[in-house]
């Protein structure tokens, strides 16, 4: 008699998988950090329809320098409409950061504090090309670490929207 | 989530398919060398990408790999008689050399030539590191021979095994590139599998069971380093090597052997888990060969005479659930390779990665598959060779080292991830 494990492994007894949707949209946040990421966050909202996703920029409202950062009016969507942090992150089940080997991070601290005050899953991702310095990379890793539970060196920016797609975003 | 067309692409591997393209891109691991022992030794069944082959090592020791089935009447050669420089069937006497030409037809004259008009398609079968490769596609692109370390090294310092899995190489693969399951599915096994315990490294994975996961692409696939807190600020790495397309390398323990695996296709259900151990600069001690023989660290224990685990499907693994309660293990499966392998088996055949709902530590995957599916694109429409043909490639290390938190591990570890001719691996 085949056992419990043979049978239930079977090509046969996969047709009697439940069919039914066992996940409910996850609200994922893409924030560009740097002005280069800002293009790739742009094309990449216009590439797909996306479930429950939302592409905002860091840049949008960045202090002057000089000023306190303040976790409030900071974001911005694509239309430069100007977003509350914390009311986005308090919406999110994760957050990706996308930024560019070299470029200034100035805004990860904030992003990430606000993550980890909300206790939101944050995923770094740096765009890094082939031809980009060490030391370009290491600012940036430098950066992102303390804030990234999950980080991804890509040299290519078509990884970033598999990566969302297969995170259901 | 891969959509069912992108899991078809990557699952089925038989002839004329496009998965099937890319493995024919590579050396392969066909057999151990053990199994054809002797010149003129019994022939042996194969089934790789899903081709049923006979594999065979004629009276003056050259390997042969050619379609199991006879050009007569379609006997399968497993019954045939491995003598006289050729492999005959016992059917008629049709007989074929190593290369698969038909040599003698003693139902037709000699003067005829008419032997000279049957051919069985074959393969070329090389021995290397205790492992008879071969290499399935088309001849004028047939790359170097392979380089992995576990196969160059003198024959004292280096062991592997192979076994069945019956599930699809890619849920199977996967698991080697997965490795946040560790401190869950693994955590019994770190302190009491000999070929693990006694590392200081353990001291790390226990206090932190909750690594940090780095994923960048390497030349020939990927490096995912998974990051914990060391002493005086720095981070003590873990870094798996991954190279296209089944190519997986765990990093090492202390001074024990590193270790590493194949997963190779058998059929689009099933494949060929190869599972090696190796020191670069020692011969293997006698405890560690026979724990590896004993089914220890990433080996197995068999059904006698077979290469099928002794824990198997039939049995349901065996499993202990006193032992699972008492938090011996964490499934109640003993041993780190069927703890994987019973859990991917039980996925089915080939997993259905429609429903999946992957997570962010899930990235080494993600990416996995983002370069197997580009990669096959680019075989497919411009002819472009994969990543991993190349013998440099091949020519790479896992790694475990404590670096500064400021310095990417790629740039920081950059000898300690290449083969190094008389070095010791980078291990802690």
């Amino acid at each position: 008699m085949q056992s419990e494990s043979a049978r239930a492994s079977s090509a046969v007894e996969a047709r009697f998988r439940i069919n039914a949707p066992n996940s409910r949209p996850r609200a994922i946040k893409i924030i560009a950090l740097d002005r280069p990421s800002e293009g790739i966050v742009k094309r990449l909202a216009q590439q797909a329809t996306w479930g429950n996703a939302t592409f905002l920029t860091a840049l949008a409202g960045t202090p002057a320098q000089g000023e306190p950062f303040s976790m409030t009016g900071w974001l911005g969507d694509l239309a430069g409409h100007t977003k509350d942090l914390l009311n986005e992150i308090n919406g999110a089940d994760q957050v990706v950061m996308i930024a560019t080997a070299g470029e200034p991070l100035d805004a990860v601290s904030i992003i990430g504090e606000a993550c980890s005050l909300k206790r939101v899953m944050t995923t770094a991702l740096i765009l890094s090309p082939p031809s980009a310095p060490d030391e370009a990379l290491s600012r940036s890793l430098t950066q992102l670490r303390p804030w990234s539970l999950m980080l991804v060196v890509a040299s290519a920016e078509d990884y970033i929207a598999d990566m969302l797609v297969a995170l259901r975003a | 989530m891969l959509r069912k067309e992108q899991n078809d692409l990557l699952t089925q591997t038989g002839p004329g398919t496009p998965g099937g393209r890319l493995f024919r891109s590579y050396w392969i691991p066909a057999l151990l060398a053990s199994e054809l022992p002797e010149n003129d030794c019994p022939p042996v069944r194969v089934k790789l990408l899903s081709e049923r082959l006979i594999a065979f090592r004629d009276t003056q020791g050259r390997l042969g790999l050619m379609d199991e089935f006879c050009a007569h009447r379609g006997v399968s050669l497993w019954f045939g008689r491995n003598e006289e420089s050729g492999l005959r069937c016992p059917y008629h006497g049709w007989k074929y050399d190593h290369t698969g030409q038909c040599v003698e037809v003693p139902s037709e004259p000699d003067e005829s030539g008419f032997c000279k008009k049957i051919k069985l398609k074959s393969y070329p079968l090389i021995e290397r590191g205790g492992v008879l490769w071969t290499y399935m596609g088309p001849p004028e692109k047939q790359p170097e021979l392979p380089e992995w370390e576990f196969a160059t090294v003198p024959p004292e310092q280096t062991f592997t095994t192979k076994r069945i899995q019956e599930s699809n190489w890619l849920q199977a693969m996967e698991g080697g590139i997965d490795s946040s399951h560790v401190s869950f599915l693994h955590r019994g096994d770190l302190n009491s599998d000999p070929l693990f315990k006694g590392a200081k490294a353990n001291q790390y994975n226990l206090r932190d069971s909750r690594p940090v996961f780095e994923v960048v692409e390497s030349a020939g696939g990927l490096f995912i380093g998974a990051r914990r807190d060391a002493e005086n600020g720095n981070y003590y790495w873990r870094i798996t090597q991954w190279v296209m397309p089944a190519f997986t390398m765990i990093a090492p323990r202390g001074n024990h052997p590193v270790h590493g695996h194949f997963w190779i296709p058998i059929d689009d259900e099933n494949c060929w888990t190869w599972s090696f151990d190796y020191h670069p600069t020692r011969a293997l001690t006698q405890d560690e060969v026979a724990a590896m023989r004993d089914g220890k660290g990433i080996h197995v224990k068999y059904v006698p005479g077979t290469f099928r685990p002794l824990a198997n499907k039939d049995n349901d693994y065996l499993i202990d659930r006193a032992g699972q309660k008492a938090g011996k293990t964490f499934s109640g499966v003993e041993g780190i390779a069927m703890q994987d392998a019973s859990l991917q088996e039980s996925m089915g055949p080939i997993v259905d990665r429609t429903k999946e709902n992957l997570v962010s530590t899930d990235n080494g995957i993600i990416m996995a598959r983002h370069r197997l599916l580009r990669t096959v694109k680019a075989l497919m429409d411009k002819d472009v060779p994969p990543p991993g043909v190349e013998t440099a490639h091949q020519r790479v290390r896992s790694a475990a080292v404590v670096l500064p938190p400021d310095r990417p591990f790629v740039e920081a570890a950059k000898d300690a991830l290449i083969v190094q001719a008389g070095v010791a691996h980078a291990s802690v």
